[in-house]
């Protein structure tokens, strides 16, 4: 047999026999610059960010506020009070305001985080020029409209009814509670009795306070040119006040834990959602790196070990996962799964003796190996897309990080050996403190 | 705009290769031939299991994640009614890795009973805890019977019970495996940051050995028009009343499927939309409401797909939807509001080219389709459709006796 390609034919000549149970060579990642951002400031003083990659005509603008969970004043005021912008404002109703947005092929997200609160905007790079003033009219005139308010209260309760009888959500919802308990933004979740109780005045006050004439940044990433900045200015550059604004001061909370064992019962259940873990710590510290190796050897890829023993081995799930999630004030470690419910005991069990195999035995040379490569190579794919990396950007401006803080990502990793996997293991992940939630059943 | 070269081998094996240097990965994407729309009736889920199967080790390679991720890649895979698609992204500089994993479970899986026996465990818990485990989660199941009577569109991928998992041998396996995943049944695309030539060289070096199958002929049987509106009522414990209205409309790359795609957006995509404004906000029905399609090479369904608020009866919701529909055949649609729909659709399909990924994914999905210049002709596509045009397709779709509507109550829950 000939190939019909003469090139590669003259590589491969077809007399060479091909060996398939030897793997092609392969090189490691050892190094991944995170492209940079070019930061400019608009006629008023307000930070523009601007990461200008690919060739689709597309852009994202995000404008991020120190308005999210951990400046409210009212629990859940934060979430309401960037929803409502898009309801009302003193040129526009929450219709208008939708058609503008449609109109031009434009999609919103009002976003609300522990730490942030945003209004991310996505669409054809040419309709910026229609986009940019209803962002402005958001920012500056929403209205919170009584009859939109009580939509949003009633949509927003009917969705939490929904999602509360879901497993999984219910026990990412104990969890964080049981871990950083209900005076905690990272531990009071959204309730029924939260919902009821927020009043139009205490959203309205949020946005006033920490929204309409507050600081803020602007993150622009896709396919960004000279236009497209002149144009960001034009609109958002404008309202003099506000590069004056001051910060909002910083505020703290008492942590107070909850109970190390719970469970809900739930007799309809077929399978049990399971939260195991205990709080950890931010991007700052310095055993953060390490602790994402432990992390992903534990259940943070398809081949980790927990995957293999739960899932592959013994077939008891769908899929299981650990991981080490940082905020800006705080972090957590969690290992996740839903199971049939007959086996959650067991399941409980072997998620333990897996962390405890990581803190007694080092890890073998090949597996630390493939986590290694494998991290690497998720974070260069990771960076593939504007947004990809204008996200990163997003997190060393929100938590103050060293501007290398991932082009250190990967040396870090690769520095990691099996005798510190042990170490961290022993350190922060100390079994007799994790927190363990079951919704569904034993 | 995607651009791409395409060459086929002698033994069947399409392949497609889509250059960008402005990322150092490469995505390989390798579509064959075969989704639930396959099956036997009585061996319903089978090509799904299989995707899982085709994760327990090759021929020569005795398991498949670990190599992948040892050259710091991420791989995974789905099934549709129409396809079964695996993916890999992974640095460009060690994409051989991809050709020689790919083209090892493309010449013979290990066929081990144990993998077997497992994914089948597997397989069931995916199939509790996106079916049964969930609220609505089995709203497709009873879907998909109603809307369709002969298709065999009318089971769901996962399968129409979970006792054809239980039941599947390894003979069937292995008949399903030689019968649809030759090269000549699949499609190979890979994007990113590699030359054609590489690709050549690569793909000869890997695939060209691989020997053809038997050309597999497909010959399902198509879903008569409908011709009488069908109804099913169905409980079950959720919170909310839900109502579902499906509509069958042009397959994928069928005349007038972009116009019936337009309608669905007409009507119930995002909150400028007919539905949402007329019966969430004016008139408070419902507490969400959208329209979409579900595209599939096979002709698809419009579905609108409301939450009804408390206190509302679905009798009284169905009859404001079906009014609604009615005004908008009679009146049709404006000028502005299909420029708004034209917007969406031309933004939505920019934004789906962004991901090196999905380009090399919606590469794939044509060329399997039967040509991958159509990846290229949607907006065109999009761009060419008048008020008239909508006005016309509506009149057919949206026609009573083209609907199947199914009312799932929400039982008092214990809790």
């Amino acid at each position: 047999m000939t190939s019909r390609h003469g090139m590669s034919f003259f590589f491969y000549p077809r007399t060479m026999i091909l060996d398939r149970t030897i793997a092609p060579p392969f090189r490691v990642i050892d190094r991944i610059s995170l492209p940079p951002a070019e930061t400019l400031t608009l006629d008023n003083g307000l930070p523009l960010h601007v990461i200008n990659i690919g060739d689709q005509p597309v852009v994202r603008l995000e404008c991020m506020f120190e308005a999210g969970n951990w400046s409210e004043a009212k629990p859940g005021a934060a979430h309401f009070a960037i929803k409502m912008l898009t309801e009302g404002t003193a040129a526009r109703s929450s219709a208008e305001i939708s058609e503008a947005f449609d109109r031009v092929g434009a999609f919103t997200e009002m976003k609300n985080t522990f730490d942030q609160a945003g209004v991310v905007v996505y669409c054809l790079a040419r309709f910026l020029p229609e986009v940019l003033p209803i962002v402005h009219e958001l920012l500056t005139e929403a209205t919170f409209p009584r009859k939109e308010w009580d939509d949003l209260r009633n949509i927003t309760l009917q969705n939490h009814r929904v999602n509360w009888e879901k497993n999984a959500y219910r026990a990412t919802a104990l969890f964080r509670e049981k871990l950083y308990g209900l005076e905690h933004p990272y531990g009071r979740g959204r309730t029924e009795e939260s919902i009821s109780a927020m009043a139009r005045e205490d959203a309205l006050t949020h946005y006033q306070s920490n929204i309409q004439s507050s600081r803020y940044r602007i993150i622009l990433s896709g396919k960004v040119g000279r236009d497209e900045i002149a144009t960001v200015n034009a609109f958002l550059g404008k309202d003099a006040a506000r590069a004056d604004a001051e910060e909002p001061t910083a505020a703290s909370f008492p942590i107070l834990p909850g109970e190390k064992t719970t469970i809900v019962e739930r007799s309809e259940s077929i399978q049990s959602s399971i939260r195991l873990g205990k709080r950890l710590f931010t991007r700052h510290h310095p055993d953060y790196y390490q602790m994402l190796v432990v992390s992903e050897i534990l259940g943070g890829y398809f081949g980790s070990r927990l995957m293999k023993n739960i899932r592959e081995e013994k077939g008891l799930t769908y899929g299981i996962s650990s991981n080490a999630y940082a905020f800006r004030e705080d972090g957590y470690f969690v290992v996740s799964t839903d199971v049939k419910k007959e086996f959650t005991q067991q399941t409980l069990d072997e998620i333990r003796k897996e962390i405890a195999i990581l803190q007694t035995i080092p890890v073998p040379k090949e597996e630390l190996r493939t986590v290694k490569n494998f991290l690497a190579g998720e974070f260069a794919g990771s960076l593939n897309t504007a947004f990809d990396v204008a996200d990163r950007q997003k997190i060393l401006i929100t938590d103050g990080l060293p501007a290398d803080f991932y082009d250190r990502y990967i040396r870090q990793i690769h520095a990691t050996t099996a005798e510190d996997i042990m170490q961290i293991a022993q350190k922060h992940l100390v079994l007799d403190d994790m927190t363990e939630v079951v919704v569904g059943g034993k | 705009m995607i651009h791409y070269e395409q060459f086929t081998l002698d033994n069947g094996l399409k392949v497609l290769v889509h250059e960008d240097f402005s990322t150092p990965m490469a995505a390989v994407n390798i579509v064959y031939n075969v989704g639930s729309r396959d099956e036997d009736e009585q061996r319903t889920g089978f090509a799904h299991l299989f995707e899982h199967l085709m994760f327990g080790g090759s021929k020569h390679i005795p398991v498949y994640d670990e190599p992948v991720q040892s050259v710091g890649g991420e791989n995974n895979a789905f099934t549709s009614p129409d396809i079964t698609n695996y993916y890999l992204t992974l640095p460009a500089e060690n994409v051989e890795t991809a050709f020689w994993l790919e083209s090892d479970r493309m010449l013979s899986l290990s066929f081990d009973p144990n993998v077997l026996e497992v994914q089948r465990k597997v397989v069931i818990e995916e199939f509790k805890q996106r079916y049964l485990n969930q609220p609505y989660g089995d709203l497709w199941l009873k879907l998909r019977p109603l809307a369709y009577t002969t298709h065999p569109y009318r089971w769901a991928t996962i399968g129409k019970d979970i006792e054809h998992i239980e039941r599947a041998t390894l003979d069937d396996v292995k008949d399903f495996f030689f019968k649809y995943y030759r090269p000549n049944n699949a499609v190979l695309v890979v994007a990113g940051a590699v030359t054609v030539a590489q690709v050549r060289q690569l793909a000869d070096k890997w695939f060209a050995p691989i020997p053809a199958g038997e050309p597999y002929v497909r010959n399902v049987p198509q879903e008569p028009t409908q011709t009488t509106p069908r109804k099913l009522e169905t409980s079950a414990a959720v919170p909310l009343n839900s109502l579902i209205k499906t509509y069958h409309i042009p397959a994928r790359y069928g005349t007038d499927f972009h116009e019936a795609d337009l309608i669905s957006d007409i009507l119930g995509r995002g909150k400028s939309s007919r539905l949402y404004q007329a019966l969430l906000k004016n008139i408070p029905l419902f507490n969400s409401i959208t329209a979409s399609v579900i595209p599939s090479l096979d002709p698809g369904l419009l579905i609108i797909k409301g939450n009804l608020n408390p206190g509302v009866t679905m009798e009284a919701a169905d009859e404001a939807i079906e009014n609604l529909l009615q005004d908008f055949v009679e009146n049709g649609t404006t000028a502005e509001e299909l420029e708004k729909v034209k917007n969406q659709a031309e933004a939505s399909l920019a934004f789906s080219q962004v991901e090196l990924l999905n380009r090399a994914m919606n590469l794939a999905y044509a060329a399997n389709a039967g040509n991958a210049e159509w990846v290229n002709e949607d907006e065109e596509k999009i761009r060419v459709i008048q008020p008239d045009d909508i006005q016309r397709v509506a009149r057919q779709v949206l026609r009573p006796e083209n609907c199947s509507t199914l009312y799932y109550h929400a039982l008092v829950n214990e809790q």
